[in-house]
């Protein structure tokens, strides 16, 4: 039962040192690795501190501390280990172990040893665009104990060449907005810049920077309006129903204008003369009969003139704000932030 | 004929400038008749028609020229033709309606075969589209200070007119075809020394015809 747990327990134990894309050259450190993998605890304890002897890379050293804090984890050494996962963490700040295939014991030790030493860790920048004065880059890390923590911008010429752009008492996760100014307001010029994080607790400090580049563009501009959308224009006229009322006035004209004649003449002159007024109302009649028919002449329709007017004087206006906010955004710059890959660790 | 040309001369520039003139020919045809039902006359000839309209304001110029011939050949009267001018100016007010004065003038040919007759006019016009250029009209006042060549007199109200009105557009409105009615009724009134004598005078005269839009 004690030799099944052990063996899961290296398995555990490795896999994290095994995924590593570098590979351990320096023979004494393998022999060490191959001493844990048969958990030969002890003769792993020993070639791995001989190996610490030699000349190891930066990664082969990290790695042979890293195999001492997973053997004296096994062996219950955790103040022994706590102290081989704080090398580890000076070499490689950003180092982590996976808590998902690391043992509870070798996982406590580290995280111990994480609060023992100060760091500032997982130093983040995210890409991002916008229009300058009016957005931020938004930028995170990871400070390790309390600590007075500033933040700057270098890499630049004149007020740029190291630029504070945060101080503040942290511990544990901080998240910064930096608007991408200059003093004066003016956008940072285009060009590379290194994020740095600097963390001071009594003698001690450390440091880690991210570099960055700036670059700018011209912001978009925006399309004039010819509709509003989901508003659409109306017909400005309308063909009014049929109706009889052409046919109707033109009878009634008609009739006014003979009986008029009727009543207005003379008795002494005999019988009115009904013909010449007859043949103008029949022909009268008649047209308001056709008309009667005839689709009707379309009409003008008000309120949809008055729709119309208004909607025009709604794209109008949205265009003369349009028109104001391009002038305005002519004059501005698209600021574009977007971080390089590191080249080294922190001190 | 003089009277019209008198009347274009003074229309044609606001006219042309407001590009709302008519003017063409017409056939005419009447009744006439005067004192009694044996003065009966009938006639046809020949009419013109000029409108001019001008923002709210416009007017009608009509000359007509009508051979009147008895009805009965043994009344023992005598054909004659009536020449007349009638002049009219409308001010739009409201709606259909339009306020409308003017004078007309009728001289008869033979001159005492036929009373000629002069007067001022005063009445109401209404005007209604009855479809696209089609245009009906009504319209009805007094006629005033009417004189007459065989003398007379008139009532105030003893003199009034009635006329009807009709005009399609044709050739996209360039063209038009008019149709008038006008019937002119005078309570006319005749002392000879024997006591006040009826002698009215009626005409009916109706016209068709066409007109050129500038």
């Amino acid at each position: 039962m004690h030799r099944s747990t052990s063996w899961f327990a290296a398995l555990v134990l490795v896999l994290p040192v095994m995924g590593q894309a570098q590979t351990i050259q320096n023979a004494t450190l393998r022999r060490a690795q191959q001493a844990f993998d048969n958990l030969d605890y002890r003769q792993a304890l020993t070639v791995a501190q001989a190996s610490l002897r030699e000349r190891l890379s930066g990664f082969e050293r990290g790695r042979a501390y890293e195999l001492l804090g997973f053997t004296y984890s096994g062996m219950d050494s955790i103040l022994k280990a706590v102290e081989a996962f704080k090398q580890v963490v000076l070499i490689e700040p950003e180092r982590d172990l996976d808590p998902n295939r690391t043992s509870p014991k070798a996982l406590s030790a580290f995280q111990v040893a994480l609060t023992q030493i100060l760091v500032v860790r997982q130093l983040r920048v995210d890409s991002s665009n916008f229009i300058g004065g009016q957005g931020a880059v938004p930028i995170r890390y990871i400070v390790t104990q309390p600590s007075r923590v500033v933040t700057r911008i270098t890499g630049g010429t004149g007020p740029l060449a190291s630029m504070r752009i945060d101080s503040t008492v942290a511990n544990g996760q901080v998240n910064l907005r930096w608007p991408a100014r200059l003093p004066s307001g003016d956008p940072v010029p285009a060009g590379n810049y290194n994020v740095v994080v600097e963390a001071t607790v009594g003698q001690n400090n450390f440091s880690t920077s991210q570099p960055i580049r700036i670059t700018h563009g011209a912001v978009d501009t925006l399309e004039h309006l010819t509709s509003l959308p989901g508003y659409t224009y109306l017909p400005e006229t309308e063909v009014p129903p049929k109706s009889w009322k052409p046919l109707g006035l033109a009878l009634v004209y008609s009739g006014v204008a003979l009986a008029g004649t009727s009543a207005l003449s003379h008795g002494e002159l005999g019988s009115p003369s009904m013909r010449e007024g007859a043949v103008i109302g029949v022909g009268i009649a008649t047209a308001g009969f056709v008309m009667t028919l005839k689709k009707p002449a379309p009409q003008p329709a008000r309120g949809n003139i008055l729709y119309n007017q208004l909607l025009r004087e709604q794209i109008t206006r949205r265009n003369t704000e349009i028109a104001q906010e391009n002038t305005r955004r002519r004059q501005q710059v698209a600021v574009t932030v977007t971080p390089l890959p590191r080249t080294g660790g922190g001190r | 004929m003089k009277a019209l040309a008198v009347a274009l001369l003074l229309f044609w520039p606001v006219g042309l400038a407001a590009q709302h003139v008519t003017i063409g020919p017409q056939i005419a045809f009447g009744d006439y008749r005067e004192v009694s039902s044996a003065l009966h006359y009938r006639g046809n000839g020949l009419a013109a028609k000029a409108t001019v309209e001008w923002k709210k304001l416009s007017a009608d110029v009509v000359l007509s020229k009508v051979k009147y011939k008895p009805t009965e050949s043994n009344s023992g009267a005598s054909e004659f033709d009536a020449s007349e001018i009638d002049v009219r100016m409308r001010y739009y007010i409201r709606g259909p309606f339009s306020a409308e004065v003017g004078f007309m003038n009728r001289k008869a040919d033979p001159e005492f075969e036929a009373q000629s007759v002069g007067a001022v006019t005063l009445g109401a016009y209404m005007g209604y589209l009855l479809g696209p250029g089609v245009h009906m009209s009504l319209n009805g006042g007094l006629l005033f200070g009417a004189k007459y060549s065989g003398g007379g007199t008139t009532s105030g109200l003893g003199a009034v007119q009635l006329g009807l009105g009709l005009t399609v557009d044709a050739l996209k409105g360039r063209m038009k075809v008019t149709g008038d009615y006008g019937f002119q009724t005078f309570a006319r009134t005749v002392d000879n020394g024997s006591g006040p004598l009826d002698a009215p005078i009626q005409q009916s005269l109706g016209r068709v015809g066409l007109a050129i839009a500038f």
